[in-house]
């Protein structure tokens, strides 16, 4: 019924799909897996009309359409649940269901709020959620907005004539437990009304919930299976490409930290919100991994560390001095590296040059009276690049137009030329290929054996488990339970997901 | 080549087709003096639009730059009795000052810095018109050439107006690209807050750019006032768009990160032809701000990045 032949995109420098099929019947569940930059957001958005393809067709019923706008998907059929929920926080349910449609309840000019309620009452009804239409949206729970959104898209039954496609991109992520049942139960009883695309990182749901599943990677659908023939581990080595296995991570490169020389010593800092009473100690040589859900408090830590937030109380003490005043030159000055998980935002400047970004936290020491030693930092960077063997044409390369790895690179040999000697890794493999993965698991091992402490948020609880030395497992902003992490003696996935929701 | 790769060339490639352009109307209009007339006649702009640079550099904008000039007309005149040729150092620093406050209230308050530099340029204004009574003032001739007559005439045949403009030229482009604050300015015109994650302090680099351009803001203002030998608070008016004209058509865009003082001199020369153009086409003087407004709004949608504007308000 919705068909994808051939679908390619290509942004500079990235082929991001390559020769995508896909199909996906009346009534079906198909699921999407695949990690972290293997190419599902973007096969998401071309199907929902944000991207349009460059490449190959897009059929519904075989006829070939073309989505200019995710308006033009929607009136073909196609709707979108948003994992970072689309819904504006101060509008009324309703007026959040029928936005930018509301001309069906206009007479002279005038919102007939009554119909709206009524209309807005019967969508409510398909997902099985009895609140007031009139309530304002941010007043609901999570788990309720992700309903109000689907039942949002669920307008279009009214709206177009044949069949719908939905796609809920990791709804699951920040329900409960029993909320993800009820709302597979719910998706499972609208089949009747529309057919459903389940992305999700979550192998078990995906495999719960869905007929067939598609598996991505590099761009490219590696695999397609029936999930009643399908098992996680196939799945997974699929996605993978390849076993994960000790070596991956660099295991054998593990060394014991120092336990005499601390860095950084958290003691019972809180900030409501975001975290509470927080304490954590972090040894030169050491990796300490923060694991926990999306919004468990993990990122506001170590923000707190880099200066860039302030807790409300509790100190913060860093190689024996404790902080007064928290700001990002602060923590610089004290040997802090922060590798954010926004690399091209906050990681390099895109613009700028090799050397000019490998530079920018230490300019003091390449100037004289203000002025910048160019050559020196030149040589730097040349020194950097063969160091890591940073894929670039040379010092003078656009780090904008470097691929992710390489950027990484960059931003690592920034704290590491200038002699940090404690590094804050958010998400540093993000969008990384397997490749480059490995360059960054070998580049933590280096740090560890140089003596520098690194406090890491990994991007999967494989590569957390694989590179600790120390996990400790954060939930609603609070410290569940820590784990060693010794070669051998590593905490299991299923520890960590059991202190984690 | 792409049109992101020619976006670079443009503003250049735009000068000389002006250049021929304009000769082909009027061959008088190549001839070396009428050329270096030109230059001349720009210098005071120039120099705002200097200073106007390095705001829009880390993508911010200076709206004050013409009140501030006016202010030190104003001021200058007023001044020159009494401290003589230290007047001129006074001028500039009282400019960086209200470049300074603009720099405050933008990035310590919050305030949008459009917002800021109107607000501070209102005030800058209303001095102007107090301190002055609302008259236009004078200089003493004799006065005026003992403190500022390096300010006036020519050296060779060159204005020394022209001069001065170039060694702050000069002196502009060593500060962008020789030294930590041009870098910084670089940085956080490119992107701010993997310079705020880098550990820069962005915010003065910030209060310091706005300075930069009060104090050629001033700087402007005293070069006009020796060279009309008097203030007012109205002498610099219809100086502003123009000047924001040349910052954005040289290259530099409303968005920042890339560009520089050295386009400005390019924006600033091809915003000197299309006034001299509008002279040979017989365009009262009167009509010429109809035709930069548009100007500057096509430059703006030209060059601006929008990737890096999320949503315009």
């Amino acid at each position: 019924m919705f068909e994808l032949k051939k679908v390619e995109k290509t942004f500079p420098n990235v082929r991001a799909l390559k020769a995508i099929d896909f199909h996906i019947e009346r009534g079906e569940i198909v699921g999407l897996v695949g990690e972290n930059g293997a190419g599902k957001s973007t096969l998401m958005k071309v199907i929902y009309g944000a991207y349009q393809h460059d490449g190959g067709e897009v059929l519904i019923n075989g006829k070939p359409v073309r989505f200019e706008n995710p308006r033009q998907a929607m009136d073909k059929g196609v709707g979108m649940v948003f994992q970072e929920q689309s819904l504006i926080g101060n509008l009324t349910v309703m007026e959040n269901i029928f936005l930018g449609f509301e001309r069906q309840f206009v007479k002279f000019g005038i919102v007939d709020w009554k119909k709206m309620a009524a209309a807005a009452r019967h969508q409510l009804a398909k997902v099985k959620l009895s609140i007031d239409p009139k309530m304002v949206t941010s007043k609901l729970s999570f788990a309720q907005r992700q309903l109000v959104e689907l039942a949002k898209v669920l307008t279009l039954e009214e709206r177009v004539h044949g069949d719908l496609v939905i796609l809920l991109d990791e709804p699951t992520s920040v329900l409960a437990k029993e909320e993800v049942q009820l709302l597979f139960k719910l998706v499972r009883e609208l089949r009747s009304r529309a057919s459903f695309i389940f992305v999700s990182h979550r192998l078990d749901e995906v495999l719960e919930l869905s007929d067939r599943v598609y598996v991505m990677k590099d761009g490219e659908v590696v695999d397609h299976v029936k999930t009643s023939v399908a098992t996680a581990e196939s799945i997974q080595h699929k996605m993978v490409g390849r076993d994960i296995n000790k070596e991956y991570y660099r295991e054998e490169k593990q060394l014991s930290y120092d336990p005499a020389k601390v860095l950084v010593e958290l003691d019972a800092i809180s900030l409501p919100g975001k975290y509470q009473d927080i304490s954590l100690t972090l040894h030169a040589g050491e990796v300490l991994t923060l694991v926990g859900t999306e919004g468990s408090g993990r990122e506001a830590i170590i923000r707190t560390i880099f200066g860039m937030q302030k807790p409300q109380s509790g100190s913060v003490t860093v190689k024996g001095r404790k902080i007064t005043t928290y700001s990002a030159d602060a923590a610089v000055a004290n040997g802090i590296g922060y590798i954010p998980r926004e690399r091209k935002i906050e990681g390099i400047v895109a613009g700028m040059s090799v050397y000019e970004n490998l530079t920018l936290s230490q300019m003091g020491r390449y100037s004289r009276f203000g002025f910048l030693r160019i050559g020196d930092e030149k040589a730097l960077a040349r020194e950097w690049i063969k160091k890591l063997s940073v894929k670039a044409s040379s010092e003078y390369a656009d780090c904008g137009n470097l691929s992710g790895g390489n950027q990484q690179k960059v931003v690592l040999a920034k704290w590491r030329s200038g002699g940090s000697d404690i590094i804050l890794l958010d998400h540093p493999t993000r969008g990384l290929d397997i490749g480059a993965k490995e360059d960054v698991y070998e580049m933590v091992r280096a740090m560890s054996a140089d003596g520098v402490g690194v406090i890491l948020i990994a991007d999967t609880l494989e590569e957390a488990i694989g590179l600790s030395h120390t996990i400790a497992v954060i939930k609603d902003g609070e410290i569940q339970k820590r784990f060693d992490g010794k070669p051998g003696h590593k905490p299991s996935l299923f520890d960590l997901i059991h202190y984690m929701i | 080549m792409t049109l992101e790769k020619l976006k670079k060339h443009f503003p250049w490639i735009t000068l000389l087709t002006l250049v021929v352009f304009v000769g082909a109307l009027d061959s008088n209009f190549l001839r070396p003096e009428n050329l270096l007339q030109l230059a001349g006649d720009i210098s005071t702009l120039f120099v705002m639009a200097l200073g106007i640079t390095f705001v829009i550099y880390l993508g911010g904008i200076d709206l004050s730059a013409q009140s501030v000039a006016n202010m030190t007309t104003v001021l200058a005149t007023l001044m020159l009795p009494i401290f003589g040729a230290s007047t001129a150092v006074i001028c500039v620093l009282i400019g960086a000052l209200f470049g300074f406050v603009s720099g405050f209230v933008s990035t310590k308050l919050k305030v949008p810095s459009f917002i800021a530099t109107l607000a501070v340029g209102g005030i800058a204004l209303s001095v102007g018109q107090f301190a002055s009574g609302q008259r236009a003032l004078y200089m003493d001739a004799v006065l005026r050439d003992q403190s500022f007559s390096w300010l006036t005439g020519n050296i060779g045949g060159i204005p020394r107006e022209m001069i001065i403009a170039l060694v702050l030229l000069v002196g502009a482009l060593i500060l962008e690209r020789r030294t930590t604050i041009g870098r910084a300015f670089k940085a956080i015109g490119a992107g701010e807050l993997a310079a705020v994650a880098s550990g820069l302090r962005v915010g003065r680099y910030k209060m310091a750019a706005f300075a930069i351009s009060g104090a050629f803001a001033a700087t402007a203002g005293l070069l006009f006032a020796v060279k009309l030998s008097g203030g007012s608070p109205e002498m610099a008016n219809g100086f502003l768009l123009p000047a924001i004209v040349a910052v954005l058509v040289g290259g530099t865009p409303l968005t920042g990160g890339v560009g520089g003082v050295l386009n400005t001199l390019i924006g600033a020369l091809i915003v000197a032809v299309i006034r001299t153009s509008m002279l040979y086409l017989e365009i009262p003087a009167t009509a010429q701000q109809i035709f930069f407004g548009v100007v500057l709004i096509a430059a703006i949608a030209f060059t601006i990045d929008r990737g890096k504007v999320r949503t315009v308000k």
